[in-house]
């Protein structure tokens, strides 16, 4: 029945048409992007030189500093551009070494059960106990606070969604007769896994990789703010933002402009990912009477 | 006499730019008390007509034409744009009809307590207290017969067997007594004699009530013994319908014909292809296989010392009810599940009992036909891949090799690319019997191998391993709970019974003689298409 169901659904060949959620995430997201591509090639690039004469200039007021400068004199939108791909740059790494570490443990632990499977559950559990952002405070305490420490503390401890969702496909995966089915021709575990697990898990990593995105950017950004993570004068959204505030009563764009970039970034990232995962997923039955 | 479902002229289409008609101007109707039988191999459109009845259409489909009426009130007329709404099907489902539907399985929550699910079914459209509720499904299980229903009533689904389970589903689907019950399939994923309880369960409950019943099947054995009309559906139109017995005595259409022509064979194979001279296919010497049950600490005994022989050429069937220890038996053989105590030969040779602890050489000598033809094939790879994938593990690959093993199933190059998804049950079937050959084995466990399939494709496929046994000289280890497909593919028959063999003989001896009670139980069981095996029962019309 069920098989018959999906025959009927399946092959209506139908004509991707984006949902008006994707586009709007797509246009949002696809701005950043432009922004951070862009500007670094222009020749007025420059976002560490400080030119004091210059100084709190707003938007739109000199050609040269087309959105205005900062209390440092130095060009803004060089400066959010750069922080940009900064933060987009650290996020991307982070989800990254997320996906990757929790859908290894996901699969290592769905696939083989038993005490490995309890052990990493019981390293989940523990994991997801740990408040990351108080954790992160209490290393730098001890370490310099840099970007590649937030990096290292983020990549090694958002993994747990990746490898609860992991471990049950696995788990179920198992259990299907064409993973057995190499198994009395010869092959081994390896060759179970790398041919037939992995590519049947990667779809579902990859939808929880892309909701994530939009998480991974405000948790870093809030490191940032607090000045945990890239130390100056390297700019990111985070620090740019602390910044501004204390020019919130004269000069609101310095904490305005890079706010609306990551609002940007976050908003289309989740729109996307949304489209994305009701692509992938689809409903069985339809609702709202006979029509 | 008033129709209490009435359906006329149906027109069900796929939605979007290329529609498809998957059921094309279908006229059915059912009246008070009625039985209508709805007969079809997979595709024919016989579950997408009752779903639509219920608007109950999968995503992707949508009624194109046609009108619809439960009780005399019109749900749908396209011509005269009468659609009904959720609220106004809502009220209708579960109260004026019914439905139960094919796997118990997955049609039960499997968090909540089977009592509790009764419950909410009874409160759906019965305002009463929670208690009160409780108190009518222990009611309806016990009316539904299961026993000490207000214990099992706080047990969860887990705990209940297939057959208990649709027990439980039949409980909530005559909760409200409704003029209509729909079972799609009910018994598919059934043992015979389960099968058999369930049906008289419907029939009981039917004279009780006074409903009607429409009864979608791709058996015509179960339609011949259970119904009073017939309709027979094929590609998504009704080509004959008439009273049951009448079509099935004297079939007009040519297609009724072949489906009765394509009904397992009531002989026994004429031609053995049993090789002299050439090593068994198969020793296993008093197999036992022992599971561990957490919390128990005795291992549960599946296969209770089984020894069992297979010629080359030979085809053994080993046949008994679900969780009687025929698919440890097999797995034991694979070595997936290693037997506990016992040795196993193949191909003359001794293995070892563990799978990982095979040489891939042993490995080879005895593969597997899945039962389900659906989580048999990795969904991404192409057939051309699935069938190549033995071959590249033991790193014997070449592209004629591929074509050549999907040649002898008979599937051609058209196939070769495309994905399972985009094949039927029995292409998949045949897939999984080139991938099975490739390694060139002297034993084929086939687990079930056509239970999933459509009657015709049935007979295809059986045909298809009749000629590859004769030409590769295979053993068979042919498991099934199907004794009308055994009789005609097997050279002997072993009936298990709680993990012990009770009874062995060849397939003539068991058909014509059976010794064991346990086997005349199975053989009474199996659904006839030549008459009802418990009487006409005429129901009273309330």
């Amino acid at each position: 029945m069920t098989a018959q169901l999906a025959a009927v659904a399946a092959p209506t060949p139908r004509r991707w048409r984006p949902r008006p959620g994707a586009v709007v995430g797509a246009v949002m997201l696809g701005a950043v992007l432009l922004l951070t591509a862009v500007v670094p090639l222009l020749p007025a690039f420059d976002p560490m030189g400080q030119d004091l004469r210059a100084a709190l200039l707003p938007p739109f007021a000199d050609p040269a500093h087309p959105l205005g400068t900062d209390a440092l004199g130095r060009d803004l939108l060089s400066r959010i551009a750069l922080a940009s791909a900064v933060t987009l740059g650290m996020t991307l790494l982070i989800v990254i070494m997320n996906a990757v570490i929790g859908s290894t443990i996901g699969i290592l632990a769905g696939y083989f059960g038993g005490r490995l499977e309890a052990l990493i559950t019981l390293l989940s559990n523990v994991t997801l106990a740990m408040p990351v952002v108080l954790l992160l405070i209490a290393i730098c305490a001890v370490l310099r606070p840099s970007a590649g420490l937030t990096i290292l503390v983020l990549g090694c401890t958002w993994w747990v969604g990746y490898a609860r969702v992991t471990r049950n496909v696995a788990a179920s995966l198992r259990r299907q007769d064409f993973v057995v089915s190499p198994l009395t021709q010869g092959g081994d575990t390896f060759w179970v896994l790398t041919r037939h697990i992995v590519p049947n898990i990667w779809p579902h990593t990859l939808i929880i990789a892309a909701t994530d995105i939009a998480t991974i950017v405000l948790i870093t950004s809030s490191l940032e703010y607090l000045g945990l993570g890239v130390q100056p004068p390297v700019p990111s959204w985070g620090s740019m933002i602390f910044d501004g505030q204390r020019h919130l009563g004269g000069d609101p764009w310095l904490a305005l402009l890079p706010g609306i970039v990551m609002l940007l970034a976050v908003g289309g990232a989740q729109f996307l990912s949304q489209q994305f995962t009701a692509e992938t997923r689809g409903g069985l039955l339809r609702k709202g009477g006979m029509r | 006499m008033s129709a209490v479902l009435r359906i006329e002229d149906l027109r069900i289409e796929t939605t979007g730019d290329a529609a498809r008609a998957l059921v094309d101007g279908v006229s059915l109707h059912v009246d008070r008390g009625e039985a209508l039988g709805v007969v079809g191999e997979s595709g024919s459109g016989k579950s997408l007509t009752v779903l639509a009845a219920l608007g109950l259409l999968p995503v992707g489909t949508r009624i194109a034409g046609g009108r619809i009426a439960i009780d005399e009130h019109v749900l749908v007329d396209v011509e005269a744009g009468v659609w009904a709404g959720e609220r106004e099907l809502r009220a209708l489902r579960g109260r004026t009809a019914a439905m139960v539907f094919q796997d118990p399985m997955s049609s039960l929550d499997p968090l909540r307590a089977v009592g509790s699910q009764v419950a909410a079914a009874v409160r759906v459209h019965a305002p009463m207290s929670r208690r009160a509720a409780r108190e009518r499904a222990v009611e309806l299980l016990t009316s539904v017969g299961v026993r000490d229903a207000a214990e099992r009533a706080g047990t969860r689904p887990h705990q209940w067997s297939g057959g208990m389970r649709q027990r439980a589903m039949i409980a909530m689907a005559i909760a409200h007594d409704p003029l209509l019950l729909i079972a799609d399939e009910p018994t598919t994923a059934l043992d015979v004699t389960v099968q058999a309880q369930v049906m008289d369960l419907l029939a009981e409950v039917r004279e009780r009530t006074g409903s009607a019943l429409v009864l979608i099947t791709h058996d015509l054995g179960l339609v011949a013994e259970n119904s009073d009309r017939l309709a027979v559906m094929h590609h998504g139109r009704v080509v004959e319908t008439g009273a049951t017995r009448a079509v099935l005595d004297a079939p007009a259409e040519d297609y009724t014909k072949r489906l009765m022509a394509a009904m397992p064979a009531e002989s026994e194979r004429t031609a053995p292809a049993v090789r002299a001279g050439e090593p068994d296919a198969l020793v296993a010497d008093r197999i036992v296989v022992e599971y561990r049950v957490p919390g128990r600490k005795a291992p549960v005994r599946a296969v209770d010392g089984v020894s069992l022989r297979i010629a080359a050429g030979e085809t053994v069937a080993v046949v008994g009810e679900s969780g009687c220890g025929k698919s440890s038996l097999a797995k034991a053989v694979l070595g997936v599940q290693p037997a506990t105590e016992g040795a196993v030969v193949l191909g003359g040779e001794p293995v070892r009992k563990e799978l990982a602890a095979r040489t891939a050489a042993e490995r080879e000598r005895a593969q597997i036909v899945f039962q389900d033809p659906y989580s048999a094939l990795d969904p991404r790879l192409t057939v051309h891949e699935l069938v190549a994938e033995p071959l590249r593990i033991r790193r014997a690959y070449s592209r004629a090799a591929v074509t050549k093993l999907l040649e002898d199933v008979g599937l051609d190059d058209g196939h070769a690319k495309r994905l399972p998804g985009q094949l039927s049950g029995g292409q998949r079937q045949r897939v999984g019997i080139a991938r099975a050959l490739a390694l060139r084995p002297k034993l084929l466990v086939l687990d079930e191998p056509v239970s999933a399939l459509d009657v015709s494709i049935q007979a295809q496929v059986l045909e298809l391993l009749d000629g590859l046994q004769r030409e590769h000289g295979l053993g068979y280890l042919f498991i099934s709970h199907d004794l009308g497909v055994v009789r005609s593919i097997a050279d002997r028959v072993v009936v298990m019974q709680q993990g012990r063999v009770v009874e062995e003989a060849p397939t003539a001896q068991i058909f014509r003689d059976p010794q064991h009670p346990f086997t005349r139980q199975l053989l009474d069981a199996v659904p006839r298409l030549d008459g009802p095996r418990r009487g006409s029962r005429p129901l009273p019309v309330s």
